[in-house]
C-alpha cells in the first residue's frame, strides 16, 4: 500500500502565471528510495515542498489536486502529527539552523510539538550517536564546519522520528567526502531503519546507486518514472538528457548492455569483456600539456596567513600560475582554498611572503588596481545585484574602477548568453542566469585573471556546461582562471592542472590527470573507472574513446 | 554575545547558567553600590581571578586594551574639573575652559574609585559574554513568554550572520571598485548604501528560510515546552550558596555604612570598622574561583562535587 499518494496535483506559487507542478500523479511505497532528478525550475523542490505541506501552507499559492500521506488527506492532517511523520532536510545548512548549539538544535522541533524533557534527552542521546555527532552535543553551531552542520540539521529531523525523509539537495553545499558521508547516513537509515527518502540531487555520481526508483522532472511534469535504472539511463541517453552519472552515461554511450551504477560493477563489465588486458594496462599516454602557456602571470612566493596569532590558515605556499592556464584548487572545507583567493585578489594580505600579479608586487597595489586585472567572482552572485537592470550593474562596475567607456558591454552579455536580459532586473533571473549577470559585472573590468570561488554551487548539469564551455571560450582568448570547486567531475572536465590544499598546505599539484587520477575521493567516477590504467583517462570523452579503441583492438584480433 | 562564548574545559563551564548569571549579576549590583577602595579593590580582584582561572586571560586582555584608556581619561577628568579636595597637589596657571588649574589629591584618588568601578563593570560583562551560554541564559526566562524568548535568542543568531554577510559584501563591492577608505562623509553614506541593500535583501531571504526551516519543524503548531539541559550539581549548590552569603554580607556591609567612602573635602580613613564582614564577603565570592582551581589541582574533587 503507497505511502504517499498523490492525486492531479497543481501548483502555482504566489504572484507567478506559470504553473510550477503539473498534473502529477504518484505513488510512494513505504520504505523506498526515491532520487527526484531534473533542472533548475523542473518542479523538483516544489514536488517535495508540496509533499511536506509546505506549498501552499507556507509559501501560499495556489493548489488543486490532493496529497495523502498513510492514507490521509494533507489538506485535513493537523500539522503538529505531520511533521512527526515527515521531516525536511534543505540545501543550505547556514539557514535551517536556529539555535546556537547543537543539543539546542536538536531539541527545537521536539520543543515545538510539546515533548517530554525525558524523551527530548533520549532522542538528542539516539540521534547524536547514531549521526557521530556525540563530540559536538555542546558545540557551538557557528564553530562547526558545513558538513557538521548539515549533521545536525539532518539530526534535528530525525530527532522527531519521522517515516519519511525529505531532502532537497543536502550535499550541494559541502566538499565530496562530508557529501558522501550525509548520503551514506541517509541510505543507511533507509536501509536498516526503513525510513522512506525522497532525494533531490544535482550531485548524481554520489546517489545515483543509492536509488531504488528515478523521477526525472521537466517543466513541472514527471516526464519519467522507474525503478529499473538502466532504463532510465538508456532513455536519458536517447533523449540526450544530462541527468545520468557520468559513469552509467559512458556505458550507455559505448553501446554496452548492462549499465553499471557503481565503479566496482563498471569494472566487472570490463573486466568480462577482456578490455582490462595485460597490454592494455601499458598502453601509456603523454599527459595533455596545456595551451601555449609558459610565462608566469601569477606568482606567490611562500605565502603565510594567519586570521589570529593561533591558527594558520595557510602555509609557506609557493605558487606558480601560468598565462592563459586553468586551474581549480580543491580541498576539504576550512582548508584555506577561498582564503587563498582573497589573497590573489588583493582583499587579504599575506602575514608573510610575496604575491607577483603580472610581475607587480602586490603589496604595493591598491585593490581598484588589482581588480582591472584580477575579477573575482564569490560564492554568492547575489553580493553583486542590486541595480535594477543588468546594464546598469556592468556600468557600476566600470564607473567605480574609471575604466574607458569602450567596454563592450552587449558584446559580452552575448558571449555569457544573457544580451536579451540587458534591461531586466538580475534579482528576477534564474540561478544560473543570474550567476552569468554576476560574472558579467566581473567580467566588464576586462580582466587578464578570472578567480571563482564555487561558481558551480547549486547549479544543474545543463547550467553547470554552459559556464564550463563559456569559461573555456573566455580561457581560449588568453585569459587565465583560478576557480576554487568541489565539484569534481565540473574540475576534471574542464580546467586543466589542479591545486589541492589541506590544511592550509598544498599538498599536490599539477596537470589534472596526474593529480586526479592519483586520488581516491578528488577523483571523477570516469578516473576511478580506469584507476588501475596507466592512460590517464578522466573525462567521458577520453573514457569512450578509449572502451572503443580498445574494442576495436580485441575485434581484430578476434 | 554569540560570536564570543566557547566552551572551555573547566568547572566554571559546567556551571549552571542560574549559578553563574547570579553570581555575576551580584557582582554587577555589589559594583554599583560600594564606593570604599578597598571593596571595589576586592571586587576587581575576584572578577579577575574568575577571569584567569576560567582561561579567559587573553579575553579579557583584549577588554582592557580599550577599557584602560577610559579609565585614564576619566581619572584626567575628574581631576582637572574637579577642585573640591583639600589636598593640592598642583596648582597651575589659568587654562581655557578649565580655569585654574588646580589639581587635588582627593580628586585623583575619586576618579581613580570610580575608574575602577567602570573596569569591574566592564570585566563582568567580559565574563558573562565568554561564559554564559546564550540559548541557555534565556530559556532561563522561558516561563515569562516563551515566544519573545525564542525571538531574542532567533536575532542572537541572525545578528553574528548579518555581520558575516555585510564582510562578504563589502569584499564583493570592494573588488568592484567600491572604496570607502579615504572619501567625505557623504560619499561613504552614497556607496555604502548599495551594500546595505544587498545586504537587507540577503537578510530577508535569509529570514525566509529559516523560517521555513522552523515551520517545517512544528513551531507554532501548539503549547511549547523549554527544554533545559542545565543539571544543578552540588558544585551549583556550594557556589549558589556561598555568592548568597557574600552578596548579603555585601549588603550588611552597605546598610552599617562600611563600604561608602568619604573622599571629599579631605580622604576618610581606609580602615573598616569591621573586618569579619568584609572576610566573609572576599572569602565567599572568592569561591567559585577557589572551587575551579582546586577542581583543576585535584581532579577527584571534580567528580564529587
Amino acid at each position: 500500500m503507497a505511502q504517499i499518494k498523490i492525486k492531479n496535483l497543481t501548483y502555482t506559487y504566489p504572484d507567478k502565471k506559470e504553473k510550477s507542478l503539473r498534473n502529477i500523479n504518484l505513488q510512494i511505497l513505504p520504505g523506498e528510495f526515491v532520487l527526484i532528478v531534473g533542472g533548475s525550475g523542473s518542479g523538483k523542490s516544489s514536488l517535495i515542498r508540496s509533499i511536506a505541506s509546505l506549498a501552499p501552507d507556507f509559501y501560499g499559492g495556489k493548489q488543486e489536486g490532493d496529497i495523502f500521506i498513510n492514507n490521509k488527506n494533507l489538506k485535513t492532517t493537523n500539522r503538529r502529527e505531520l511533521v512527526q511523520t515527515l521531516g525536511i532536510v534543505f540545501q543550505n545548512p547556514e539557514s535551517q539552523l536556529v539555535m546556537t548549539d547543537t543539543e539546542q538544535e536538536i531539541a527545537f522541533g521536539l520543543e515545538n510539538i510539546g515533548t517530554e524533557e525525558k524523551t527530548i534527552k533520549r532522542r538528542i542521546m539516539e540521534v547524536t550517536s547514531a549521526l557521530s555527532l556525540s563530540d559536538f552535543k555542546n558545540s557551538f553551531i557557528a564553530q562547526l564546519s558545513g558538513g557538521q552542520k548539515q549533521k545536525v540539521a539532518l539530526a534535528s529531523v530525525l530527532a522527531m522520528q519521522p517515516e519519511i525523509l525529505l531532502l532537497d539537495e543536502p550535499t550541494s553545499q559541502l566538499d565530496p567526502i562530508a557529501g558522501e558521508e550525509i548520503l551514506t547516513m541517509v541510505r543507511r537509515l533507509n536501509e536498516e531503519n526503513g525510513t522512506t527518502v525522497i532525494l533531490v540531487e544535482q550531485k548524481l555520481e554520489r546517489c545515483f546507486h543509492f536509488a531504488d526508483r528515478i523521477l526525472v522532472m521537466e517543466e513541472g511534469k514527471i516526464v519519467k518514472d522507474s525503478r529499473d535504472i538502466g532504463e532510465i539511463v538508456k532513455w536519458a541517453v536517447k533523449k540526450e538528457n544530462q541527468y545520468i552519472p557520468p559513469l552509467s552515461k559512458l556505458f550507455a554511450k559505448a553501446g554496452y548492455r548492462d549499465i553499471p551504477l557503481t565503479i566496482k560493477s563498471g569494472r566487472n563489465i570490463i573486466g568480462k569483456e577482456n578490455l582490462m588486458k595485460e597490454e592494455s594496462k601499458v598502453v601509456k599516454t603523454i599527459p595533455e600539456k596545456s595551451n601555449n602557456i609558459e610565462k608566469s602571470i601569477l606568482k606567490m612566493k611562500n605565502i603565510w596567513f594567519n586570521y589570529d596569532s593561533e591558527h594558520e590558515v595557510l602555509r609557506n605556499i609557493n605558487l606558480d600560475i601560468k598565462k592563459g592556464s586553468f586551474s581549480v584548487i580543491m580541498g576539504e572545507n576550512g582548508g584555506g582554498k577561498t582564503t587563498l583567493l582573497k589573497i590573489l585578489n588583493g582583499l587579504l594580505r599575506p602575514t608573510k611572503g610575496k604575491v607577483e600579479v603580472m610581475g607587480r608586487n602586490m603589496k604595493k597595489l591598491k585593490i581598484e588596481e588589482i581588480s582591472k586585472n584580477v575579477g573575482y567572482l564569490s560564492q554568492n552572485p547575489k553580493d553583486y545585484l542590486f541595480l535594477p537592470t543588468v546594464k546598469e550593474e556592468m556600468e557600476f562596475t566600470i564607473k567605480n574602477l574609471h575604466l574607458e567607456k569602450e567596454v563592450h558591454i552587449d558584446d559580452l552579455l552575448d558571449k555569457l548568453e544573457i544580451l536579451e536580459y540587458k534591461q531586466s532586473n538580475p534579482r528576477d533571473l534564474s540561478t544560473g542566469e543570474r550567476q552569468r549577470v554576476a560574472l558579467a559585472t566581473v567580467l566588464a573590468s576586462n580582466p587578464k585573471i578570472l578567480l571563482l570561488d564555487e561558481p558551480t554551487r547549486g547549479l544543474d548539469y545543463d547550467i553547470k556546461e554552459k559556464l564550463g564551455k563559456i569559461l573555456k571560450k573566455f580561457q581560449e582568448e588568453g585569459m587565465t582562471i583560478i576557480m576554487v570547486t568541489h565539484d569534481i567531475e565540473f574540475a576534471a572536465e574542464y580546467a586543466e592542472d589542479v591545486i589541492l590544499l589541506y590544511e592550509g598546505d598544498i599538498i599536490e599539484k599539477g596537470n589534472k590527470k596526474e593529480v586526479l587520477t592519483k586520488s581516491t575521493f578528488y577523483s571523477p567516477q570516469i578516473s576511478r573507472l580506469f584507476y588501475d590504467y596507466e592512460e590517464k583517462i578522466v573525462t567521458l570523452e577520453e573514457g569512450l574513446k578509449f572502451l572503443n579503441k580498445e574494442k576495436r583492438k580485441r575485434d581484430e584480433v578476434i | 554575545m554569540i560570536y564570543l562564548y566557547r566552551k572551555k574545559e573547566n568547572l566554571i563551564y559546567e556551571l549552571h547558567t542560574l549559578t553563574l548569571a547570579v553570581f555575576i549579576l551580584s557582582i554587577f549590583f555589589l559594583a554599583l553600590l560600594f564606593t570604599h577602595p578597598l571593596y571595589l579593590t576586592s571586587l576587581m580582584f575576584i572578577t579577575s581571578l574568575l577571569l584567569i582561572t576560567s582561561g579567559n586571560l587573553k579575553e579579557w586582555k583584549g577588554y582592557l586594551k580599550f577599557s584602560l584608556p577610559l579609565v585614564g581619561i576619566i581619572i584626567i577628568v575628574n581631576t582637572l574639573f574637579v577642585r573640591v579636595g583639600s589636598t593640592v597637589l598642583y596648582s597651575g596657571p589659568r587654562v581655557p575652559v578649565i580655569g585654574r588649574i588646580r589639581i587635588t589629591l582627593e580628586a585623583l584618588i575619586y576618579g581613580g574609585a570610580m575608574g575602577l568601578r567602570l573596569l569591574i563593570i566592564i570585566s563582568i560583562f567580559c565574563l558573562f559574554t565568554y561564559t554564559v551560554q546564550p540559548d541557555r541564559f534565556m530559556k532561563l526566562f522561558g516561563k515569562f513568554s516563551s515566544k519573545l524568548i525564542f525571538i531574542i535568542i532567533l536575532s542572537i543568531r541572525l545578528f553574528p550572520l548579518m555581520v558575516e554577510d555585510f564582510e562578504r559584501i563589502t569584499e564583493v563591492q570592494k573588488t568592484r571598485g567600491v572604496s570607502i577608505e579615504n572619501d567625505s562623509f557623504i560619499n561613504k553614506v552614497k556607496k555604502t548604501l548599495p551594500m546595505v541593500s544587498v545586504l537587507l535583501l540577503s537578510s530577508l531571504e535569509r529570514s525566509f528560510e529559516q523560517a521555513e526551516s522552523m515551520y517545517s519543524r512544528g513551531y507554532a503548531t501548539g503549547r511549547r515546552i523549554i527544554y533545559k539541559k542545565d543539571i544543578k550539581r552540588t558544585r551549583d549548590k556550594i557556589i549558589f550558596s556561598a555568592t548568597g552569603v557574600g552578596l548579603t554580607a555585601g549588603i550588611i556591609s552597605y546598610t552599617w555604612g562600611y563600604t561608602t567612602y568619604t573622599y571629599y573635602p579631605e580622604l576618610a580613613n581606609l580602615n573598616l570598622p569591621d573586618y569579619n564582614l568584609y572576610f566573609i564577603f572576599l572569602i565567599t565570592l572568592m569561591v567559585p574561583s577557589l572551587l575551579n582551581w582546586g577542581c583543576k589541582k585535584w581532579p577527584k574533587l571534580k567528580s564529587k562535587i
